[in-house]
């Protein structure tokens, strides 16, 4: 039974190697959401085709098929990644596209009279979106977002297809060497949950400071 | 005694504009001279508060012209053709142009001084602490310094529109426009903004235009009177004619549904 503490350590690795692609995978999903949720309310007709174009791609095709893209095909075409780096772009990409949907829909939310109130004032598109529209729309994504960040947390699993050792790869691990199947996937399970409720957790503070004075009370 | 001739700031040439099939304004033509205080006055649908919208450039014509200042609104001369006004263009038209509007407007995610900094900063250039300087001599002059560091959200409706209106001032524009600002007010509360416009109306030479239903304020602050109906101009003059003797029929019917309904003229 002494070999437990080194199935953990492994297991531990794994969820280090989960943790490493959630970060990353936000890291480019985030700006890739914004630029393709702003690109959709872009003046240009090219621009909004190009963000339509993205979003319903990414959104309309499997993660799976998205990541062997990244990991197997992109290699044909003079593209070699890394397993990380193949995941980061899978999964980054693929939850860009749903977050650019949210960047849209919150900044199309915030009301006319706000818009009309930039035009009164004489700023420019830009300045308006830069100063009054995306900071309240912003207000209005962290929710979504943090629902964007535990899937893209939950899929970070299927990299172990290609053969990342992530937090699901290694409980396969432990799994085949120890032959036990219920402790390994309930660490698992725990693991994720405990991962899950930390961005959770984040997003709601996050969001109560940038709500604070918008009630009235400013800090 | 001959009138000096003095170029009227804002020609309204032939202007029409429709939604769908409602046409909202009907080949309308005004001018109006500098420093005049305006006020439009009609039932709701009439067309007056849609010509101020389009004034601020809220709102697109179907044809006809504005002039603002000499220039055109939504047109521009280009090697000699007049053309329809580019984004640039617009730009450099509303800075002639403030505007105060029903409710409000103002930025909920800023606080009262940044809300009267804002676009001076942005749009002028201003650097902070002037911008700021001038934002508090607005605000003592609105009597709302006191919540400078407020958020909108703290303040009751009349100060929200003080507020809106040093907004508007601090870009220094030459006409402004006051679409309904009382309407969404607490009674109580209409006052204390109308002093702000009584003020503005005699410490400064701005052009003013007020679209508003407060018949008795009409009539002591503006210069002349124009009386909307179904996009179009029906009667105008100086208030103390159209107030008091009102010579065309649908003038003198919507004068008496004011009275009905409560108001002193």
């Amino acid at each position: 039974m002494g070999d437990w503490s080194g199935y953990i350590g492994l297991m531990l690795d794994g969820a280090r190697v989960t943790v490493e692609l959630t970060v990353l995978g936000c890291a480019l999903a985030l700006p890739v959401a914004f630029a393709a949720g702003l690109g959709r309310l872009s003046r240009f007709w090219a621009v909004r085709a190009l963000a339509l174009a993205y979003i319903e791609f990414f959104r309309g095709t499997s993660i799976f098929v998205q990541l062997f893209w990244a990991y197997f095909v992109l290699p044909l075409i003079g593209f070699e990644l890394t397993p990380l780096q193949a995941g980061v772009l899978a999964l980054g990409l693929n939850v860009g596209a749903y977050g650019a949907e949210v960047v849209r829909s919150a900044v199309q939310s915030i009301g006319r009279e706000q818009h009309e109130a930039c035009v009164a004032l004489n700023l420019t598109r830009w300045q308006g979106l830069r100063h009054v529209l995306l900071p309240q729309a912003f207000v209005v994504m962290i929710p979504t977002f943090g629902n964007n960040a535990i899937e893209l947390l939950k899929a970070t699993s299927v990299v172990s297809l290609i053969s990342l050792t992530d937090l699901t790869f290694q409980a396969q691990v432990v799994r085949s060497q120890t032959g036990s199947t219920a402790i390994p996937f309930l660490t698992v399970l725990v693991i994720y949950f405990a991962l899950a409720s930390m961005i959770s957790f984040g997003m709601k503070t996050l969001e109560r400071r940038m709500t604070r004075g918008l009630d009235g009370i400013r800090h | 005694m001959t009138e000096p001739i003095i170029d009227p700031i804002i020609n309204v040439d032939h202007v029409t504009k429709s939604y769908g099939s409602f046409t909202v304004l009907k080949d309308l033509c005004f001018s109006v001279m500098p420093g005049e205080k305006l006020a439009l006055i009609g039932p709701s649908g009439s067309g007056k508060t849609t010509i101020l919208r389009t004034l601020m450039t809220l709102e697109r014509i179907d044809s006809g012209f504005v002039r603002v200042d000499g220039d055109y609104l939504f047109h521009m001369e280009r090697n000699g053709r007049v053309v329809p006004a580019d984004e640039a263009h617009l730009h450099r038209m509303r800075a002639k142009i403030g505007m105060v509007f029903q409710l409000f407007n103002l930025f909920p995610h800023k606080t009262v001084l940044e809300n009267v900094t804002l676009a001076p900063m942005l749009t002028k250039g201003v650097r902070a602490a002037e911008a700021q300087r001038r934002a508090m001599e607005l605000l003592e002059m609105v009597g709302m310094a006191g919540k400078a560091n407020s958020m909108p959200a703290a303040l009751s409706g009349g100060q929200k529109q003080r507020v809106a209106i040093a907004r508007a001032l601090a870009l220094q524009p030459r006409i402004m426009l006051f679409d309904e600002v009382t309407s969404a007010l607490d009674p109580e509360l209409v006052e204390e903004v109308l002093n702000v416009m009584r003020m503005l109306g005699t410490q400064t030479d701005m052009t003013m235009l007020l679209v508003t239903h407060e018949m008795s304020f009409a009539h002591d602050f503006a210069d002349r009177v124009l009386f909307f109906d179904r996009g179009r101009i029906v009667e105008e003059g100086p208030p103390g004619e159209i107030f008091t003797n009102p010579r065309h029929e649908r003038t003198q019917t919507f004068l008496k549904k004011i009275i009905a309904a409560g108001q002193r003229i």
